[in-house]
């Protein structure tokens, strides 16, 4: 049976029928996008103008973003900004200590079990520079005998209470170098880097097991509806050799009514260890033989450095502008040839995680070796992040076919801290650089990170269109682009650098049906306005899924 | 408490290497390695006595863990085995950061045993001047208790001469041991395996030979390092406040050092590698009485000065009743 959608506006992002008014749908197959007299002649049909007054773009297709988003907000959420749960309710945003303990007394008084710990995610202490640290002490006015562990938004460090610390007999005496201190020498509860938040297994090891769940996975699907996503990829934290993650996606994304096309990135190598990426490689190739509509695998993702905000991704002279340089790569550079062979020349698609500069050009400079050992035309690899990409390189990425995917929220969260401190002026005007990606030919995607940011594909499209920062700020007024060029970086050029631009990311005959529902069109409306739109769901294949909230 | 090995430094410096000569020939322990990659340790077919992806045990009772799953889960793995292993080493990869992995070492069930860094007498000069990873590799020298000068017999004399004025530039505090083939002895490398003070510590089967204190043949192909050991003995019991002053005195020259002191409060555990010492507390123990023993290097070796500052921290008989 032939299903006809009728909208206010279909904007296809296929350049060659670029407006419609009319859907035409089959076994979740697209028959054609035209006027409605055009698609009547596939037979027998019901006109379904549930959407007459909304507008479709396809599906939004989301690039770099991780399970973890769905994790993280199965936990309590004490981020700065707002974030919204797959049912649709807010987790609000934390702006001060005393917002804080409020919100973990809430939390506290929920749980039964007096022995079970009180694990939070989301605080970032960048937000709270003015004020003294997070310690124990202000964790104790939530509860001196239930254990506490919040765990912070950059994954690096951790703040305990005192009963966490008892729970798990952290003493003074234990002279582990993250274990924060006061001018006394006692504990005050902060704990640095994984060596320090391990001594808190209780909660450590909740945060990282609330991952790679079932429950984290149905999660994020729901949020993705929510924000118009269809396809979205789950570059994971986890390698390709290890057994975890596969049984899980597989019972989730085969489960009834599952709302999303997830594409699964697995790494190749832990950061900062190497790997066989030979036996990884044969991985991949032998999990694609149990791919379906809803799970693939089309490539590998490395993780090559750290963050800017962090220092502690490599950057060319002149370096850091304030703070202190922690800059390294997570690969030995000698090697970075040999463990992307492999993939390489199975044909399969790399994603490579630079933030710094300095690591890009490792990254470019090996896809120029290995292209020259193994050619290959096609390869749509991927430079992720990309924040600090110069000229010089997007010049040399159009000369060798790599893509970009940009990290355009970054304007947006720390595009205040960016020019203020990481990298000064100059370079935070030049910031996911996406004009100039359009002017040097470049194929380019914008990307949330999710959980690190929040999914949503109008808000990263809204970033790089606006560049505007949350004290007002704009930042490179000749880096912004257009909404159209925004748009395509969120449905095909997403979907082109993940190997599925001929099945997603466009409106088009012989296309997956898969379409946001949006209130208002990205493309007229005021620019500024474009993360406000309201989304109503989405199609997947055809099956409608309603936004948490919507009345649809 | 386990004891737990960094083995740091960049690619090609002979990690390795070293690993396999440890693994191959363990002594009486049983080790928990950590590695990154299996393939680089190149273990003798005839040594596995079973192997999947992410683990290979081997005949000797050695356990080898992959860290394909991160760190903090392989060390869960070997923490939990039974028979737990007498020795954790961790091949860090040529980029790790050795000092932050180190931190592992201060966890309650495990004791730094030291961070091991080797580097290629060759060509690490040049290699710490590399854009991408000369920071790195200083600061792998940084973090080393014990830097293991490898590769010896490529580098000319004057390079062996200008190499070991630069490391110690960038470390003073820690010994350098030259070799060749990661030739390292395994009390060296390890720490000596002595669970047990006074007074079967002397009768060690690593220590049972007539000249276990006198000098020792590291290298016996090129024989250009030697190494000596101290060992001492005594039955009065030491303030717990003197402990600290006697470890900071020991000269640069003793690499590592390590034994058990009867306090008015018990016994204290005391370990030395480098410059790096740590004391603990060891309820658990029931011993009368002082035992040390010490290594390092052959030719600048200082017995008698080791045996002066023990005399004059550790040997004050009844200054304990005066408290």
């Amino acid at each position: 049976m032939v299903t006809i959608l009728e909208a206010k506006r279909i904007v296809t992002m296929n350049p060659g029928n670029t407006y419609a008014t009319h859907i035409a749908i089959k076994d979740g197959i697209i028959l054609g996008v035209g006027p409605l007299e055009e698609l009547t002649g596939w037979g027998e049909y019901t006109l379904d103008r549930t959407f007459a007054d909304q507008v479709f773009v396809p599906g939004f297709v989301e690039a770099h973003a991780h399970v973890m988003a769905g994790g993280m907000l199965l936990l309590p959420f004490m981020g700065f900004y707002d974030r919204y749960r797959g049912d649709g309710s807010l987790a609000r945003g934390i702006k001060s200590y005393d917002a804080l303990i409020e919100a973990l007394r809430e939390e506290e008084g929920a749980i039964e079990d007096p022995d079970q710990p009180l694990v939070a995610v989301g605080f970032d202490p960048i937000y709270f520079g003015d004020q003294p640290r997070l310690s124990r002490h202000h964790l104790d006015q939530v509860s001196t005998t239930r254990p506490i562990f919040i765990y912070h938004a950059s994954g690096h460090l951790a703040t305990v209470n005192s009963a966490m610390l008892a729970a798990h007999q952290v003493t003074k005496d234990i002279q582990v170098e993250g274990l924060g201190r006061d001018a006394d020498g006692e504990l005050d509860g902060e704990l640095r880097e994984p060596p320090a938040m391990s001594l808190c297994r209780s909660g450590y090891g909740a945060v990282q097991r609330v991952n790679n769940t079932e429950a984290a996975m149905v999660e994020f699907g729901k949020q993705a509806t929510n924000c118009g996503i269809t396809t979205c990829t789950d570059l994971g934290g986890l390698s390709l050799l290890s057994d975890k993650f596969l049984a899980p996606w597989q019972s989730v994304t085969r489960g009834e009514h599952y709302p999303l096309r997830v594409a699964q990135y697995n790494i190749g190598a832990i950061p900062g260890s190497q790997a066989d990426c030979e036996a990884a490689a044969e991985r991949l190739m032998d999990i694609r033989k149990d791919e379906h509509e809803k799970l693939r695998f089309p490539g590998v993702k490395f993780i090559l450095d750290g963050s800017i905000q962090g220092f502690s991704a490599l950057l060319n002279p002149p370096g850091y502008f304030q703070g202190s340089d922690h800059g390294q790569l997570l690969v030995v550079p000698e090697q970075l040839q040999s463990m992307l062979q492999p993939f390489h020349a199975r044909g399969i698609n790399i994603h490579m995680h630079c933030n710094g500069n300095a690591t890009q050009d490792l990254a470019i400079d090996t896809i120029d070796q290995l292209l020259r050992a193994f050619p290959w035309f096609d390869h749509r690899h991927t430079i992720t992040h990309a924040q600090l990409t110069t000229q010089a390189q997007l010049r040399k990425m159009a000369n060798l076919g790599l893509c970009a995917n940009f990290f355009s929220n970054h304007l947006w969260y720390w595009g205040d801290q960016h020019y203020e401190i990481t990298v000064g002026p100059e370079r935070a005007h030049q910031l996911e650089p996406c004009a100039s990606a359009v002017r040097a030919g470049v194929p380019f995607s914008v990307h949330s990170d999710a959980g690190v940011t929040p999914l949503g594909s109008l808000h990263t499209m809204w970033c790089a269109v606006n560049r505007m920062t949350p004290s007002g700020r704009t930042l490179g007024e000749e880096e912004k682009i257009s909404p159209l060029q925004g748009l395509k970086a969120v449905t095909i050029d997403a979907a082109y650098q993940l190997h599925l631009d001929h099945e997603i990311g466009s409106l088009e005959a012989g296309k997956k049906a898969d379409i946001a529902i949006l209130a208002e069109d990205p493309l007229s409306v005021d620019p500024m306005h474009i993360k406000d739109i309201d989304v109503l769901g989405t199609f997947l294949a055809g099956e409608l899924y309603p936004a948490a909230g919507s009345n649809v | 408490m386990i004891p737990l090995t960094i083995i740091g430094g960049y690619l090609g410096a002979g990690k390795s290497t070293l690993l396999q000569r440890l693994v191959r020939e363990p002594g009486d322990r049983i080790l928990g390695l950590l590695i990154n990659d299996f393939g680089s340790i190149n273990i003798d077919a005839e040594l596995i006595a079973s192997a999947d992806h992410d683990k290979v045990e081997l005949t000797n009772g050695c356990i080898c863990c992959s860290l394909a799953d991160g760190f903090h889960e392989a060390l869960e793995t070997l923490l939990l085995r039974d028979p737990t292993p007498d020795h954790i080493l961790v091949e860090a990869s040529g980029v790790a950061d050795v000092h932050s992995l180190a931190q592992y070492g201060h966890h309650p069930e495990l004791s730094l045993s030291g961070v091991l860094v080797v580097v290629d007498s060759e060509t690490v000069r040049d290699k710490s001047k590399d854009p991408y990873v000369g920071r790195t590799i200083t600061r792998h020298i940084e973090a080393a208790d014990l830097i293991i000068a490898n590769k010896q017999d490529l580098a000319s004399d004057a390079e062996r001469e200008r190499l070991k004025a630069w490391l110690a530039s960038v470390n003073p505090a820690a010994p350098i041991l030259p070799t060749t083939s990661a030739n390292v002895p395994i009390d060296i490398a390890l720490g000596h395996r002595v669970t047990d003070p006074t007074p079967s510590m002397l009768n060690d089967r690593n220590l049972a030979s007539p000249e276990a204190d006198h000098l020792f043949d590291a290298n016996r192909t090129s024989g250009h390092a030697t190494f000596a050991r101290w060992m001492w003995q005594h039955d009065s019991v030491c303030l717990p406040d003197d402990v600290e002053p006697f470890l900071k005195a020991i000269p640069s020259t003793i690499w590592r050092l390590k034994g058990w002191l009867e306090t008015g409060d018990g016994i204290l555990e005391i370990q030395k590698v480098g410059a790096r010492h740590s004391i603990r507390a060891r309820s658990d123990m029931n011993k009368t009485g002082q035992s040390l023993i010490a290594i390092g290097l052959a030719d600048t070796f200082e017995s008698a000065r080791l045996d002066q500052l023990a005399a004059q921290h550790l040997t004050t008989p009844d200054k304990d009743n005066t408290i």
